[in-house]
């Protein structure tokens, strides 16, 4: 479905992020694997992806840096040329209350999960120009609902799926479709530190949802790929929630 | 003290904000009160100080100060003898 196509996924050396990567390599696209600090897992990424039979490249960015931006688009202009498809991923941040935080956490979780998708978006626009595209963006539930200290990362997925609503507008002529999807929690290493307020133990049972389950990563990839094709071209600036049903029914589970 | 450890101490002052007599070889970060955003901090002001790579998988190995100033300068070294 998505043959030929050119994606980055920022943040996928690991948990959500190489769910989508593989996903999308899975589907014929071509993945270039963005990562911080991982290197390892990165490089094991890119090779899972090859051994699907497309191509991967691994670029080293904090995408909260706008000079790291900049290079990582350079390097992807220098070998691929274009980009059809930018799933911003990458995110950071602290357990901690509104009370706990200071400007330096503030800053850093912003600068990375919220102005990393204005950096990214501008970049890749340019790269899609003249031929459309496809921007996503990862959101979690904390963008709406209150997570216990989850404040900063909250607030910076506000900000996310606000700036994906205007990017969905002023990116619309030019054919590029910017949609987000947020998910309640996914039990990746990451997410267990939030879970509970960081109180929450990889052994203990973990909640669940109406639908039965948690969401994995994998749910969240496949909803990515969606709004990747050409079957989602209508949908813009929307936030998709993938959550079994949490978000409705909070009062409801066991 | 070599001249890359002056660097790493003076990163580390700068955005721990610990007192520079406290980092001894066998201080551990704890004895910093280092959060784990303080440590990335210093790992990629070090990276870009130096031109060089130090990735968690690394990182989450060393126990104290002194492990921490001896990979990076081994690191530098490393990298100089490409240059």
């Amino acid at each position: 479905m998505l043959k030929g196509k050119i994606a980055l996924v920022t943040g996928s050396s690991r948990g959500i992020g190489r769910a989508i990567a593989l996903k999308l390599a899975s589907e014929g696209a071509d993945v270039i694997v963005n990562f911080f600090r991982r290197r390892e897992a990165a490089e094991e990424t890119a090779r899972e992806i090859e051994a699907l039979g497309v191509a991967s490249q691994v670029i080293k960015a904090n995408v909260g840096d706008p000079e790291k931006v900049s290079e990582m688009f350079d390097i992807v202009s220098g070998r691929f040329g274009r980009l059809d498809i930018l799933v911003n991923n990458a995110a950071s941040g602290l357990p901690r209350s509104a009370l706990e935080l200071d400007a330096k956490v503030w800053e850093w979780t912003m600068d990375i999960n919220a102005r990393a998708l204005l950096l990214c978006a501008q970049h890749a626009a340019r790269l899609m120009e003249g031929r459309g595209g496809k921007i996503v963006a990862i959101s979690s539930l904390g963008s709406s609902f209150v997570l216990p200290k989850y404040a900063a990362i909250g607030v910076s997925k506000a900000t996310l799926e606000a700036l994906t609503r205007y990017l969905a507008i002023e990116l619309a002529p030019r054919d590029i479709c910017v949609n987000a999807v947020a998910a309640s929690l996914v039990p990746t290493a990451t997410g267990m530190l939030y879970a509970g307020g960081g109180k929450q133990e990889m052994s203990s049972p973990p909640p669940t949802t109406p639908a039965g389950r948690l969401v994995s990563a994998e749910d969240i990839a496949s909803v990515v790929a969606f709004l990747c094709s050409e079957a989602a071209f209508m949908i813009r600036g929307q936030t998709i929630i993938i959550d079994g049903g949490t978000s409705l029914a909070p009062f409801n589970l066991e | 003290m070599s001249a890359v450890e002056d660097t790493v101490k003076d990163i580390v002052v700068k955005i721990v904000h610990c007192e520079r007599e406290i980092l001894k070889p066998e201080a551990t970060f704890q004895d910093m009160k280092a959060d784990s955003l303080d440590m990335v901090q210093v790992l990629v002001a070090l990276e870009d100080e130096f031109g060089i790579e130090i990735p968690d998988e690394d990182a989450q190995k060393f126990k104290n100060f002194g492990d921490f100033v001896s990979y990076v300068e081994a690191r530098v070294a490393e990298k100089k003898g490409n240059a």
